[in-house]
């Protein structure tokens, strides 16, 4: 197999617990977003854009779905005949069955996978968040800096700083200090969890973290404050532009309103830089005489016949006369019935509301995560209360 | 199915359609918002389980090709079998026909090497959605020598035959005077044992700019497009990555369909959009077909017009043509505000 410049790792094996039922069978990074996507596309299509031609996709958690999603990689252009996407689950050996332990074994487990490329740089990427970046320019920066370690970083608003991984740096921008969720931060800015590291130097210290046994085998926790600690020149670069973690159901719920505000930085509709995913190959979208549809995205296949504002509605969903669905994302073949009302809610995939139902949050800075038991519980106290 | 051949003949030129098919073969036309002629006919053939598809392309048929590529979106990028293209070699057809026998023997090859017993030899501007197994079902039960799809009594110009017996037509065509398959099946005289299938269902023949027109606007109507995206047999077309069509907060849409990558800031009521069509503030779009990459500026008034794919009309600009003889803007043209009819 041929020498290549820079390889990917995608890490996708994560949970998103923190997205309560929508990952119940589901990886994160394959959860529906913004009408049409999985949150995965927008790292994949990065690559592809970046003209990465190599991502090994690392799985763990509930992997059925993904795996077929990503398939050979013909969504993002990368059935490639050397290189392309290879997806890596955990795999046995004569010892047993390794589970990725963290984020750094993960890596150190696919360091056979990496070598067939004998690459001089390994991009590590998470499949969870939701941006648009040229990594190649991450890379030139990488070479410019004669960095050991770059790792990309954003502004996040002082009163946020606390919940992310800080970077303090000097004026050069490399990094002196790196503190998980500081009580007092002294810098505002965020790891973003995508790293460049020069591969002799990541293979030799995945080698020594793999064999202390005191290690989370993480790279923020672990491995970059080793690195750090050894004095090796760890660099931040400066990313400006949209980026957000889709972790929570509200995050994620903000995330796809941010599409709908025409001041949003992340345009879907910027022909240089697409987004790819699998296409669903369904009818354009009907909109009857009756309907209405104002500051929404809605995707193909879909039937609206009642009113739709200011929401994001994936392929396939039918919205019924006399529906009203407002700031709402309904993700893909969800039907909403008659003289339905609802308000700041995540539909899932496939799931059906029964005609009248009446759905809005109790708290007014809540989103209702619509899910069957919450809709049988709700049906058991109207029968109830009649 | 592996016994049945899958044979479209996208030779036709017809002068009616001409201002749609200055540029492309008929076969490409676009329809219903996302997709060209040619795929309704070919996603048929492929949900009825043909694997094999020969296309007969004549004129301008490089959009075709380029739609078509591998096949891969109809699953025909295959390692036996799949899509084949046989462009006509440059002799007049002596027939309006389909399934020119002369046209057909410049590429015999195909036909002789292939394993299927039967053959269905379509064209490619019937809009429909039809299951051939069930055609080729009667075909067999009632012994016939050729099959033809009806509607209403009308042919549709789809024919199921045995492969040996095309062979045999092609072979004899200058003795037996037959030039073309529609030759043989429309001559009273043939010794033939030729049957009918009644096709029930949607049914629309382009076959002029009317026509197109009229048909296009049908599709608003529930009960027609119901009929045409059937769940279980969906029509394939060349997708594209475009995403969700976005509606501002001025938008007003009623009875229309669109497709994906449209950016509505307008009134749109019944219309068909294409991918990727920009419709500015202010304009009223009614009763039109607009078709992919175009852009509508702000404040215009458009009734009764096909504005073909990646032209522009510029602000303000008034065009109201009529039910029967729409106004068409060209692809790739600009129509400016003092350039009115």
């Amino acid at each position: 197999m041929g020498k290549k410049k820079c390889i990917a790792m995608l890490l996708a094996g994560g949970q998103g617990s923190r997205l309560n039922s929508l990952t119940k069978q589901l990886a994160k990074p394959a959860v529906p977003f913004g009408g049409k996507y999985r949150i995965i596309d927008f790292t994949l299509s990065n690559c592809t854009n970046s003209g990465i031609d190599t991502v090994g996709v690392l799985t763990q958690y509930q992997p059925l779905l993904l795996h077929s999603y990503i398939g050979i990689g013909s969504a993002w252009d990368l059935d490639r005949r050397d290189g392309g996407v290879t997806v890596l689950p955990p795999y046995s050996e004569s010892s047993g069955v390794k589970w990725y332990e963290g984020t750094a074994h993960a890596i150190y487990q696919n360091i056979n996978y990496i070598e067939q490329y004998d690459p001089d740089y390994v991009l590590i990427l998470s499949g969870d968040h939701i941006y648009k970046m040229n990594y190649a320019k991450m890379l030139d920066y990488h070479i410019e800096k004669g960095a050991d370690v770059t790792i990309s970083v954003i502004e996040v608003p002082w009163s946020e700083a606390s919940r992310f991984g800080i970077m303090n740096t000097n004026e050069q921008m490399e990094i002196i200090e790196f503190e998980e969720k500081p009580v007092h931060p002294k810098n505002n800015l965020a790891s973003m969890g995508i790293y460049i590291f020069s591969w002799p130097l990541l293979r030799e210290y995945l080698q020594i973290d793999n064999n202390n046994p005191h290690s989370s085998h993480d790279f923020g926790k672990d491995v970059i404050p080793l690195l750090l600690h050894e004095g090796k020149r760890l660099v931040a670069y400066p990313f400006k532009g949209y980026w957000k973690d889709v972790g929570t159901v509200k995050s994620l719920w903000e995330a796809n309103m941010d599409l709908l505000n025409p001041e949003c930085e992340l345009n879907l509709f910027d022909h240089m830089w697409r987004i790819y995913s699998v296409n669903p190959n369904q009818p354009p979208q009907y909109i009857a005489a009756y309907a209405s549809v104002v500051s929404s995205l809605v995707n193909e296949g879909c039937v609206i016949e009642g009113e739709v504002e200011h929401s994001v509605v994936f392929q396939g969903v039918h919205i019924q006369k006399g529906a009203v669905v407002k700031d709402c994302v309904v993700m893909p073949d969800a039907t909403i019935g008659e003289n339905v009302y609802m308000e700041k809610a995540i539909v899932p995939s496939a799931l059906e509301i029964p005609a009248g139902t009446v759905i809005r949050p109790s708290m007014p800075e809540e989103i209702v995560l619509v899910t069957k038991e919450w809709l049988e519980q709700q049906r058991s106290e109207t029968i109830e209360k009649g | 199915m592996k016994m049945m051949l899958g044979v479209i003949d996208a030779t036709t030129y017809m002068e009616p359609l001409q201002n749609l098919a200055a540029h492309r073969s008929v076969a490409a036309v676009p329809f219903a918002g996302r997709y060209r002629l040619i795929d309704f006919v070919l996603s048929n053939m492929v949900n009825s389980g043909i694997e094999s598809v020969a296309i007969f392309p004549k004129y301008q048929y490089r959009s075709l090709m380029d739609h078509l590529g591998s096949g891969k979106n109809w699953d025909l990028n295959r390692k036996r079998d799949g899509l084949f293209f046989f462009p006509s070699p440059d002799l007049p057809l002596p027939s309006s026909q389909i399934g020119a026998f002369q046209h057909f023997e410049q590429h015999i090859d195909y036909f002789l090497r292939s394993k299927q017993k039967y053959a269905l030899i379509c064209n490619s501007y019937t809009v429909c959605n039809i299951d051939y197994r069930l055609v080729l079902e009667l075909h067999i039960a009632s012994q016939c020598d050729i099959t033809e799809v009806r509607y209403q009594g009308r042919s549709l110009e789809m024919f199921v035959l045995e492969t040996s017996l095309l062979l045999d037509l092609i072979a004899n065509r200058v003795q037996t005077g037959y030039n073309s398959i529609g030759d043989v099946v429309h001559n009273p005289f043939h010794s033939l044992n030729v049957c009918h299938y009644e096709h029930d269902g949607y049914v629309a023949v382009i076959d002029s700019v009317e026509s197109y027109f009229h048909h296009s606007l049908q599709l608003l109507q529930p009960d027609v497009w119901k009929q045409l995206f059937i769940q279980s047999r969906p029509i394939y077309t060349k997708v594209k990555d475009e995403p969700p069509t976005q509606y501002t907060a001025d938008a007003v849409v009623k009875n229309s369909m669109i497709a994906n990558g449209c950016v509505i800031e307008g009134h749109v009521e019944n219309c068909i959009v294409f991918r990727g069509v920009k419709i500015g503030k202010g304009a009223v779009v009614k009763n039109s077909v607009i078709m992919q990459k175009t852009q509508i500026g702000e404040r215009c008034e458009l009734e009764y017009v096909i504005i073909d794919k990646d032209a522009k009309v510029e602000n303000d600009v008034k065009i109201t043509g009529a039910e029967h003889r729409p106004f068409i803007i060209r692809k790739g043209t600009v129509q400016g505000a003092l350039m009115n009819q």
